[in-house]
């Protein structure tokens, strides 16, 4: 069976080897540029962390003049989308097709009635399809994650411009590394295959599986991460919450959790009820000395919301928390993969029908 | 022989509808077996539970003693090809061979080996490719190759061209004769059977109408031509299978426990098409539905 | 190795056909004692018939003392048919024409002369067996 599965995989196997072959050698010929370029920045042996002026003045210059040029950008950005979209498409035309195929083709009737049971032909091709599904998937994130290693850290320096952004909470990069890949990869290819199994055929149940995993890959960052560890709250002045941009007045950081993942920010007054934030700053620009044509700077917008005992309050994931959520979202997927995989494919293969 | 496929009461059901009812059936080994009906008559159905693709609604079915494809063994006991012989189009025939060796555990390679060169089939050509007549005669050698006691063949010839048809079925022949196979086949055509089947079961609307061997069925049966007559007036020893009438003849096909000695009838013997035919008609008839023959052993 | 052939129209039983078919070898000489017959799988295998039917009529002729079947090996020729070689019977065969000729001047046509031959043939069996 092991044979039978490698054999019919084959194609799609070599498909990816090559996917995998240039995105390697592309990542491989740009890579020790792009990490020379960082070495000759004056970030290695900077001291000062993210708010001290020295490293990230020198984040700062060294993502402008990467953002300049056309190559780097564009392999960042290539490579994003590689990494978010390969689960996709392992759904998609290694899951989907699994079953379907079998069943459309009617070569089911050939295979089932070898010398081996329906549950272990089952078995050995999502087993082995889908550890390959994890590998390859897992295979580009790494590769990308030490070809990106120096610009993450210049974003971690405080520096970003338009396509370099994006802590390692955001939503692009929290998806694209660590061990997430994994469970995306597994949770696809077994959506696919469920999907299969019940759709019956390999069209419609690509398309099903693409709509729910694009689905799933949009409300996971919106609703869910966020809430996998009940998130902490805090109040602190706006001061210290370093809300540079007077319009929104967000929080930026969280005070004695350098790195924290902020999921909201509004404004408390001293009896920690919500306070109408768009009223109060507009009465401490109408307050403003005469003469000073765009109205107050931002720490003098913080004096005054301080003076009127307006605080904000920020709710947040702590830093220390990336492993930790990076684990159980995955583990969260690879248990809905499994799921459905026993569910809907063992279950609907039953011998109840054909 | 032993029963290679014994049923009580089978039955399956898809949402409303009964696909196969009542089916009680004590199959004997050694033979060739033709099971034929209508299409849609339940033929496939049956076939596919004794190979465990489908699972009985109702009653019990067993395979050379034993519930159909319950583990590895009793998988490699009993052989199957599909109607229209299902292949991986995408496999050459070498790879489907391969397939053989390494999903069945008691694979002849050599006998796999001798049949593709004779039928000159060749090992690199994608199965997608094959003909009709070819497709079927990979998927038979990979039900054969696999040395099964029982084989059983789902409209085998449906599709194929009268020689492909031929050969087809004398190289089933002569491995039923080589490995002593007992052998149940599907058609909706009796003319495919008739050469090769020396036991028949007769299936039309979901049920069972006759099963016996072929020439003891052909022994109890007579067609009987004779003035107008109303069939109630027979004796009990005969059955009516069909009727027909015109103003002053009557034309019985009958199923006789005993001699027929009433000298008005002109009497002779039953073709094993008419007599198909016959059990057919009957099923369609109003009021005969329910009716089911076996001529005991 | 004789060779068998079938006329699915005659009417007479496929087994009945190849007994009759071993028989007339043997009365031609094309069959000699000591011969094989062909092998079950090998008639099958041209001829597209049930392995059993073959099997029947190798039993009957087994029955009738004609040939033996080793296990294992194949079927062979044992034993001859009475009455010798029809070359032999030419008295009777000149007796046969002149009774086809007395028919034929009779003013029967040939499906009498058939017809008359077979029921008289029959009768006689019959009444052989009685």
């Amino acid at each position: 069976m092991t044979w039978l599965t490698w054999r019919q995989f084959r194609a799609q196997a070599v498909t990816a080897a090559v996917a995998l072959g240039a995105f390697a050698i592309l990542l491989a010929t740009t890579g020790p540029s792009l990490a020379s370029r960082f070495a000759g920045s004056r970030i290695t042996g900077c001291h000062g962390g993210f708010a001290g002026g020295g490293c990230n003045s020198a984040a700062i210059g060294f993502l402008n003049r990467l953002a300049a040029t056309t190559l780097y950008p564009a392999v960042y950005g290539l490579g994003l989308v590689v990494i978010i979209v390969a689960p996709a498409i392992i759904g998609i035309f290694w899951g989907a097709p699994l079953i379907a195929r079998e069943l459309e083709t009617r070569t089911f009737a050939l295979v089932w009635t070898q010398g081996i049971t329906r549950t272990r032909w089952l078995t050995v091709k999502l087993a082995l399809t889908g550890l390959a599904a994890m590998a390859v998937t897992e295979a580009l994130s790494l590769m990308y994650a030490w070809w990106a290693e120096p610009i993450g850290r210049a974003i971690s320096l405080g520096a970003s411009t338009s396509v370099f952004t994006g802590g390692r909470f955001s939503p692009l990069i929290f998806a694209t590394r660590g061990i997430t890949p994994l469970g995306y990869a597994a949770f696809a290819f077994a959506l696919g295959a469920a999907a299969g199994a019940l759709i019956r055929r390999a069209l419609p149940a690509m398309a099903v599986t693409l709509a729910i995993f694009a689905a799933v890959q949009i409300a996971t960052p919106l609703w869910i991460r966020p809430y996998l560890i009940p998130p902490r709250h805090t109040t602190a002045t706006f001061a210290s919450v370093q809300a540079v941009d007077i319009g929104t007045l967000a929080a930026t950081v969280v005070p004695g959790h350098p790195g924290a993942w902020i999921l909201s920010s509004a404004a408390v007054d001293a009896a920690g009820q919500p306070v109408n934030l768009g009223a109060v700053s507009a009465s401490c620009f109408s307050q403003a000395p005469p003469g000073i044509k765009e109205g107050p700077s931002a720490p003098a917008l913080w004096q005054c919301l301080q003076r009127r005992h307006v605080k904000a309050a920020v709710t947040y994931q702590p830093g220390s928390r990336y492993w930790p959520l990076q684990g159980i979202e995955t583990g969260i997927f690879l248990a809905l993969a499994v799921s459905l995989a026993g569910f809907f494919c063992f279950w609907r293969l039953g011998r109840r029908r054909t | 022989m032993s029963a290679v496929l014994e049923t009580s009461r089978l039955g399956k059901r898809y949402r409303r509808l009964w696909a196969l009812a009542d089916c009680t059936l004590s199959i004997p080994g050694g033979h060739v077996v033709g099971l034929v009906g209508p299409n849609g008559a339940g033929k496939s159905t049956l076939l596919n539970l004794a190979v465990g693709l489908l699972a009985p609604t109702a009653g019990t079915i067993e395979v050379l003693g034993t519930p159909p494809a319950a583990g590895p063994a009793e998988l490699a006991r009993v052989g199957y090809l599909a109607q229209d012989a299902p292949v991986y189009a995408g496999l050459s025939v070498a790879d489907h061979l391969r397939l053989g060796a390494r999903l069945n555990p008691g694979w002849d390679a050599e006998l796999a080996r001798d049949r593709v060169e004779r039928l000159d089939l060749d090992p690199h050509q994608k199965a997608g490719t094959l003909s009709g007549g070819q497709r079927a005669q990979l998927a038979l050698t990979l039900a054969i190759a696999k040395r099964p006691e029982l084989l059983i063949l789902d409209e085998p010839v449906a599709s194929l061209d009268p020689l492909a048809r031929r050969e087809f079925l004398a190289d089933l022949m002569e491995a039923t004769a080589e490995q002593e196979l007992s052998v149940v086949l599907s058609s909706h055509l009796v003319a495919d059977l008739e050469r090769v089947c020396d036991y028949l079961i007769v299936l039309v609307g979901s049920r069972v109408r006759v099963a016996g061997p072929v020439d003891e069925l052909l022994a109890a049966h007579y067609l009987l031509a004779g003035p107008r007559r109303d069939p109630a007036t027979l004796p009990d020893e005969l059955t009516v299978i069909s009727a027909s009438h015109t103003d002053v003849q009557t034309t019985l096909l009958v199923r006789a426990s005993g001699p027929v000695l009433d000298p008005a009838w002109t009497i002779s013997e039953v073709g094993l098409e008419d007599l198909v035919l016959a059990y057919m008609s009957q099923a369609a008839a109003p009021g005969h539905g329910r009716r089911h023959l076996e001529v005991q052993k | 190795m004789i060779e068998f052939h079938l006329d699915a129209r005659s009417g007479v039983a496929p087994y009945r056909q190849l007994i009759h078919q071993v028989r007339q070898a043997l009365r031609l000489g094309l069959l000699h004692e000591g011969d094989q017959l062909p092998k079950v799988k090998d008639v099958v295998a041209v001829l597209a018939i049930n392995p059993n039917t073959v099997l029947k009529a190798y039993r009957e002729l087994e029955y009738e003392g004609l040939v033996a079947a080793r296990p294992g090996i194949g079927t062979f020729v044992t034993g001859t048919l009475d009455g010798g070689p029809l070359a032999a019977h030419g008295p009777l065969r000149h007796e046969l024409q002149r009774w086809l000729g007395r028919a034929r001047r009779a003013g029967l046509d040939d499906e009498s002369i058939e017809a008359l031959f077979v029921s008289t043939f029959r009768s006689a069996a019959e009444e052989d067996i009685a």
